[in-house]
């Protein structure tokens, strides 16, 4: 018996758990003896025993691997199939950013609330927040990297968990030492701005990435900072740190519960404040990089990496733009 | 076929955003009265400006006399949005408001013929006030 080599394309690839799943499940077969894929440039080496010609022994295989939304060509059909996903994805993710900004728009959100602020409304205030422009900032934040992290790693529920931890601690933790030193200190706007800016240049570079602009050219982001997503995911440090700094995002809403927190009078009714409002953040928060993790393990997982780019990319924008507006740096050209 | 659907779905949506947010553009480029708006009034000699902060700045655009001392009173009911996080980038003031009250901002003398732009800290609300 003769053993051959083939390369074949393979296409659906969206994980790098796809690798071992493809190669496990072709390795499985008697006249396999090999099997590689290579992500990267989305190719498949086989070791096979047996004459088939390469066409017969690619519609074989695909066979094999079609249930988890895998193809293996001979022709490199990937682009096309590309262009198909990213046509659906520009519109629904555009729907989706029309859709935000209308909510803004509306006024729905302006809700007065009288009264001193106690935890009960600090709550309902962090539920109002959660769906208000703040979340062009945190919850892009959250959008981006649960697509980045579902996309290139295997899980995302413990850098979650620990992100969501990290805001909450922070919340309470800060909050009650506003409420315990009182006036003497308080969140610098001009820094808040500066993360803003961070931030949404972070969405930004995600949401290209993830809509595919760098998997076609050459140009890749300094591979620095995708060693940094790596890390965001094996780490507790990392995600309990990013989840910490939300805390400093801009957010009227959250320099407002500040402000609250820091004439409350003392650590305990500081830190039930903020804890509150954090709660109140919380549900949307959960919906958003759980959610997420879910759709990437569907079979529209490409689909969506594409529309949550496109989204990504719309917030990035707006958080950009509004947040040099705020600094003073560019005149508003957005006015909700 | 799929394409060109899409295409028009995404065209569609763009315009209608250039539109949504065209309509505002329009409305401030518009010509404005000389005569100062009915929330500016002098007492004493002192041209004060009103305005009120909540989910955005009412009105966002005011008129008022030049070459006169000005405050400019930012009234809060009840806001916990961006708006009570008031910026005004060419005094260099950056102030979070009080939920509920009135805050008062020395503008000093304000030349005629020009304008006074305030944003909230995170630019997405924003107010301007010509001086005629």
């Amino acid at each position: 018996m003769t053993m051959h080599t083939h390369t074949f394309h393979v296409s659906g690839t969206h994980c790098a758990s796809c690798k071992v799943l493809i190669e496990d499940t072709l390795k499985a077969e008697g006249s396999v003896r090999g099997a590689s894929v290579d992500l990267r440039r989305e190719t498949l080496e086989v070791e096979v025993v047996g004459e088939e010609a390469p066409e017969v022994l690619a519609a074989l295989l695909t066979e094999k691997v079609k249930a988890n939304g895998y193809r293996v060509s001979l022709e490199r059909s990937v682009a096309h199939e590309r262009d198909r996903v990213l046509w659906k994805a520009v519109p629904l993710g555009l729907g989706l950013l029309v859709l935000f900004f209308w909510l803004q728009k509306s006024g729905i959100l302006d809700i007065g609330l009288g009264g001193p602020v106690t935890p009960p409304t600090a709550f309902v205030i962090g539920l109002i927040a959660s769906v208000s422009s703040c979340l062009a900032v945190v919850g892009g934040l959250v959008l981006s990297l649960a697509a980045k992290l579902s996309r290139d790693t295997a899980g995302t529920t413990r850098t979650f968990v620990l992100f969501h931890t990290g805001r909450l601690i922070a919340f309470a933790v800060l909050g009650g030492v506003l409420g315990a030193i009182g006036g003497a200190i308080g969140v610098n706007p001009t820094l808040a701005g500066i993360l803003g800016l961070v931030a949404s240049t972070a969405m930004l570079l995600v949401g290209l990435d993830l809509v595919g602009v760098f998997e076609r050219r050459t140009l890749t982001l300094p591979s620095g900072m995708f060693r940094r997503f790596r890390g965001v995911e094996h780490g507790a440090f990392a995600p309990l740190t990013l989840g910490f700094a939300t805390f400093f995002l801009p957010c009227g809403f959250t320099q407002s519960m500040q402000l609250s927190a820091l004439s409350s009078g003392s650590f305990a009714s500081g830190s039930l404040l903020l804890s509150a409002f954090a709660l109140g953040t919380l549900p949307m928060l959960i919906l958003l990089s759980f959610g997420s993790a879910s759709f990437a393990r569907g079979t529209h997982a490409p689909l969506f990496f594409k529309t949550a780019g496109v989204v990504v990319i719309g917030l990035g924008l707006f958080a950009l733009l509004t947040g040099l507006a705020g600094l003073g740096i560019i005149d508003p050209l957005v006015n909700l | 076929m799929y394409k060109i659907a899409a295409a028009i779905i995404t065209s569609a949506l763009i315009v209608s955003a250039v539109i949504v947010f065209h309509s505002r553009a329009q409305r401030d480029l518009a010509p404005v009265d000389t005569q100062p708006t009915e929330n500016v009034e002098v007492r004493d000699g002192v041209q004060y400006i009103i305005l009120t902060a909540r989910g955005g700045y009412t009105p966002e655009m005011s008129t008022a006399r030049g070459d006169l001392p000005t405050k400019l009173v930012v009234r809060t009911n009840g806001t916990y949005d961006c708006s009570a996080s008031l910026v005004i980038g060419s005094i260099g003031y950056r102030k979070t408001l009080p939920q509920t009250g009135e805050e008062v901002v020395d503008l000093g003398t304000p030349r005629a013929h020009t304008t006074l732009k305030g944003t909230c800290s995170m630019g997405m609300y924003a107010f301007s006030v010509r001086f005629m």
